[in-house]
């Protein structure tokens, strides 16, 4: 059956226009449906993320007999004295995390998709793709001897820049840079997948029409191809914020192989961690989670807003 | 048609970017990066054939030995009776159980936050948002204390309910369905007389294969990899995950936990064999939803 | 932009949802409370949960401790027993505090007997958490034999000993001894030194005479356990469940300091960690001495995967002590405790359990990995040790240094060998001298020891 193009198809090149949702037909889902697909997912949704949230906010406000404590918890939290190392950590890590994932994902998706050998695309996305199957304890070892410039596979490439011993490498200077590079490690392949998938799905006859004006590679990509992944972009830049800003695993995972070098308050999750479960302090656990949570949600808005994530075509 | 395959002609090294130099780079990416990608995992792999001193002192690419293999093997699936055992099993049925549950909640959920219109539509997408940006450290009390006051601590669904709670894939689901599939699609279907379970189960359902294959991986995945919530919620070792499982593993590691040191402690190639075999399942999965992954939600209706 | 108003109209719709769950979640708050048990103190000096002398008791342990479950297992199928294994709280992972502060909250679900690889747990068990009762029962008031509790060797139950009160049982020592290679020693025509400048006096020699040997190693978490502790430097001395005293500029703690500085510039004590393929790669054959934990000897001396030390070279001594110091004092680096949860519903069984895995032969003497902190059991284990024909040398001075551990050390909620870790060894490895860093170490101790409610001088 002739099917029209998807309606982010009929944008390209011309400013976007915003369709109104009901013009064909009949009113769609202005019956009770809705409510009958989602109620599954509501009732989960109160009982794991909603109450649990409301209640992780009632513990943020209150100390540890249940009376109410003002902003108590969060002055205790932030005078802490690990609090703003960890807040500096967690920005450069979240800095160069972010720009590493955004801009190597893309390429890379890009780059993978222009490959026309199925079978080098394939098996370039699931070696792409392998490391994100190793999760915390899992890769524990292996960073202790990927990081050991004595027993590491690169080991030309540490003593390349200097380092000659394994707590050489995690200095402090150089974890923000160690961390965002394991996080990429596992993660970026992923979103790779993802990325993939969503360029699939613009349309090749939009490509070749371009190409046959004219534009090369590059241009194609800037002007065609992510301009259509806007929205896949803007989810990913969000979740990675997110993740980012939760920064918990890498150090946890380093922290172990190190011995404690690597400190376990690196990050604000692992202080708030810390204040739960060896502090047996739940309010400042509350407390920190809040306020991770607010800085999460203020820069995700931006995402949010310029990628149109909740915009309907 | 013909400037299609003409242009396909063209393209000598299988890639439609034109020009040496736009090859040339690309190349050189694609390389860089499957070596940064590949190496870890190779020296995984060659270095559960190793014994412990081997691991430090050989080269890290030079291949171990078939028996020390084997001992790794045996002294991995000797560990505590065989308990390795038993938390692969342990994470399969998490694993599967909650994406069950998942698929069954997250497809129609997202569906409908797409393609439909209800009230509490944007307040739902906010607060999963919302939720899905809080760290998980400040939710595990209350729903700990949740599960415990309806007894459930100890038992399999303890796990496995909060873990079908996956707004990450509702999000993806929403996305798809709001990008790939036209409206007029539904509309059609609408006017030629389905009622609205139709319409999701007949047009909708079919055409979102790529996203319900996606949604199953990355779920699959999530929970295999989930150590925290288990953690909390399983006091006892025979209903560990791997992934719980593994830390047992690592306190009877010499390296990791010094007192713990003697001759027939773990070892750091069984170690290693430990990891390649906790990740087994979801390269696996991985491979065969390729399938899936690869036609990449061209479902959506193009013409290819 | 139409999105921002469509997401303020939806924020304001949330608030409203907010404020109708706010009232469910008030719900949830009161599912925390707990219903109180009986608060009285029962015979032992707790309070008891109703008992029943044949219900099944379970037990937690870790791997290595598995055995123990086991050899009690064989000798006494009378008592029924669930062994639970879990990571023993090593390697940082607080686990045990963990589950029992989440048990605490739900108000059920303590074991009867758990097995720390950590110390410093009877510093929280002993404690009331939030108004609940503490978690581990205490065992000097009649719930384990005072024979028993005697006949631990003196300073061994000092982890365990709070406020006069006894919360858990030693499960294996640490003690700090010189261990030396007497085959190197004598091809070098090096006595074993019986002070520290004589120790370092012979580790400048080595530098200048042997290059590439070593006589020590500093790059551990637990350098200071060995070193500082040996040196009764004051930096861990806690004189209450909340108080503790930090002194890090007192000569004690800069002669240790200013040795290990010498020593590490001579690159005769590297800072190496021991467990480290550097290690293994770089001094294999060519450890002169090392001071260190008694459990040294199984994990890198008489292990294939580390140095392999052949047999008949390895041999220990007392371990060295200051010019001056009248009673020798020595470190301690691990050993584990066994605790009996207040709350067991089987007290009878749970301290039958305990005391048999602490003092007998069955699994102290045969099986166990560690030396015994229960002083008849240390003797047998060590004279089995001996008939190993491992050892160049007797085994004496690890039995005469058990009971020297120095007590003006103790056992806080907070981990000595984190502070360490992360504050002193990226500094060491940056360049600068352990004694210029004492004022750092002093700052991180107090700032850990406060976050842990402590009250530091």
């Amino acid at each position: 059956m002739t099917i029209a193009p998807p309606s982010d198809q009929l944008a390209v090149g011309a400013p976007e226009r915003r369709r109104p949702a009901r013009r064909t037909g009949r009113a769609p889902g202005r019956t009770p449906i809705g409510y009958v697909f989602v109620s599954l997912y509501a009732i989960l949704a109160l009982a794991f993320g909603i109450f649990p949230a409301l209640y992780a906010v009632f513990l943020a406000f209150t100390n540890a007999d249940g009376g109410f404590a003002g902003l108590g918890n969060f002055v205790q939290v932030v005078t802490d004295f690990r609090f703003w190392p960890a807040v500096l950590h967690v920005v450069a890590y979240l800095v160069i995390w972010l720009l590493a994932l955004l801009i190597f994902v893309v390429l890379l998706a890009l780059v993978v998709h222009a490959l026309r050998v199925r079978w080098a695309s394939t098996s370039l996305r699931f070696i792409y793709y392998l490391p994100g199957a190793l999760a915390g304890a899992s890769s524990v070892l292996l960073w202790l001897f990927v990081l050991d410039p004595i027993a590491s596979p690169v080991s030309g490439l540490l003593r390349l820049f200097g380092f000659t011993s394994f707590v050489q490498v995690i200095q402090p200077g150089n974890l923000p840079v160690v961390f965002a590079i394991i996080a990429f490690w596992t993660g970026a392949g992923g979103w790779i997948v993802i990325m993939y998938g969503a360029l699939n799905n613009i349309s090749t006859e939009v490509m070749e029409a371009a190409r046959i004006d004219g534009a090369n590679a590059v241009q194609i990509a800037l002007q065609i191809q992510l301009p259509l992944l806007r929205k896949w972009i803007a989810y990913m830049g969000v979740m990675s914020l997110a993740a980012g800003t939760q920064l918990f695993v890498e150090p946890q995972l380093l922290s172990q192989a190190s011995n404690g070098v690597v400190p376990n308050d690196y990050s604000l999750n692992q202080l708030a961690y810390l204040y739960a479960f060896q502090q047996n302090d739940f309010n400042g656990a509350a407390a920190i989670s809040l306020l991770l949570l607010v800085v999460a949600l203020l820069l995700s808005w931006v995402f949010v807003s310029r990628g149109g994530l909740f915009e309907k075509e | 048609m013909t400037a299609l395959t003409g242009e396909r002609r063209s393209s000598q090294l299988g890639m439609s970017i034109r020009g040496w130099s736009g090859r040339g780079i690309a190349g050189v990416v694609l390389v860089v990066f499957v070596l940064f990608f590949a190496i870890p995992i190779i020296w995984l792999l060659i270095a559960v054939t190793k014994s412990s001193k081997g691991l430090i002192l050989d080269n890290p690419f030079a291949l171990g030995s078939w028996s020390e293999f084997a001992a790794n093997w045996q002294q991995l699936f000797g560990f505590q009776d065989g308990a390795v055992t038993t938390w692969i099993g342990n994470s399969a049925l998490y694993s599967i159980g909650a994406l069950v549950l998942t698929l069954v909640v997250s497809i129609p959920a997202g569906y409908s936050l797409a393609l439909t219109e209800f009230r509490l539509r944007r307040a739902l997408l906010v607060l999963t948002l919302v939720v899905m940006l809080i760290p998980s450290t400040a939710l595990v009390l209350p729903i700990f204390l949740e599960l415990n006051t309806v007894g459930l601590i100890g038992t399999p669904l303890s796990v496995i309910l909060p873990m079908s709670f996956f707004p990450f894939g509702v999000y993806l689901t929403y996305i798809y369905f709001s990008t790939s599939i036209p409206r007029d699609l539904l509309s059609a279907a609408r006017i030629d007389g389905c009622t609205e379970i139709q319409v999701f189960t007949r047009v909708a359902l079919p055409l979102a294969t790529p996203v319900v294959a996606l949604v199953a991986f990355f779920s699959f995945v999530q929970n295999w990899n989930n150590f925290f919530l288990p953690f909390v919620m399983l006091p006892s070792s025979d209903g560990y995950p791997i992934q719980v499982g593994l830390t047992s593993l690592l306190s009877a590691t010499p390296a990791f936990n010094p007192s713990s040191a003697g001759s027939d402690s773990v070892q750091l190639p069984t170690l290693a064999l430990a990891t390649v075999v906790s990740i087994l399942p979801v390269l696996i999965v991985f491979l065969f939803s390729q399938r899936f992954l690869v036609s990449g939600m061209t479902a959506g209706g193009t013409k290819e | 932009m139409v999105g921002i108003h469509t997401a303020v109209r939806s924020r304001r719709r949330s608030a409203l949802i907010v404020s109708a769950l706010g009232a469910a979640t008030a719900l949830l708050a009161l599912t925390g409370c707990t219903s109180a048990a009986s608060s009285a103190n029962g015979s032992y000096g707790f309070p008891e949960a109703k008992q029943d002398n044949s219900s099944t008791i379970t037990v937690w342990v870790d791997a290595d401790r598995q055995a123990a479950a086991k050899a009690f297992e064989a000798t006494h199928p009378e008592t029924k027993i669930k062994v639970v294994t879990y990571d023993g709280s090593a390697n940082g992972s607080n686990s045990f505090r963990t589950k029992m502060q989440l048990f605490d909250r739900a108000g059920s679900g303590w074991p009867d007997v758990v097995f720390s690889s950590q110390n410093n747990d009877a510093a929280w068990a002993s404690q009331k958490n939030g108004g609940k009762q503490a978690f581990a029962a205490v065992m000097n008031k009649g719930l384990v034999p005072k024979d028993t509790l005697d006949n631990f060797t003196p300073g061994a139950l000092n982890p365990c000993t709070i406020d006069g009160q006894v919360y858990c049982l030693r499960n294996d020592l640490a003690q700090a001894v010189l261990w030396y290679n007497k085959s190197l020693m004598d091809q070098f025509g090096y006595t074993v030194p019986t002070t520290w400048e004589d120790y370092q006096a012979l580790g400048e020699k080595v530098a200048t005479e042997h290059p590439g040997y070593i006589v020590g190693a500093a790059g551990d978490p637990w350098t200071p356990e060995v070193y500082m502790w040996a040196s009764k430097c004051e930096a861990n001395n806690i004189t209450g469940p909340t108080s503790v005293t930090v002194k890090t500029d007192t000569t004690e703690c800069k002669r240790a300091a200013s040795m290990l500085d010498t020593l590490r510039t001579d690159k005769t004590v590297p800072l190496v960690s021991v467990f480290t393929p550097e290690f293994v790669k770089n001094y294999s054959g060519k450890v002169l001495m090392m001071p260190g934990p008694a459990w040294y000897a199984g994990a890198i001396f008489n292990n294939p995967q580390s140095l392999n030390v052949p047999a008949g070279q390895l041999g220990v001594a007392a371990p060295p002590a200051w010019k001056g110091d009248d009673k020798p004092a020595t470190g301690n680096v691990g050993g584990g405790t066994w605790f009996i949860s207040s709350h067991s519903k089987n007290l009878k069984a749970s301290e039958q359990f305990v005391e048999f895995v602490t003092t007998a032969d069955q699994y102290q003497v045969d099986k166990a990995p560690g030396y015994p902190a229960y002083a008849p059991a240390a003797a047998k284990w060590v004279a089995k040790q001996q008939s190993s024909n491992y050892y160049a040398t007797s085994l004496d001075p690890i039995v005469t240094a058990a009971s020297q551990v120095w007590a003006g050390w103790g056992y806080g909620l907070f981990s000595q060998e984190a502070i360490w870790a992360k504050t002193m060894t990226p500094a060491i490895t940056g360049g600068q001298s352990i004694v210029s860093l004492l004022p750092t170490w002093q700052q991180a101790i107090e700032n850990q020891a406060k976050v842990n409610g402590y009250k530091v001088n």
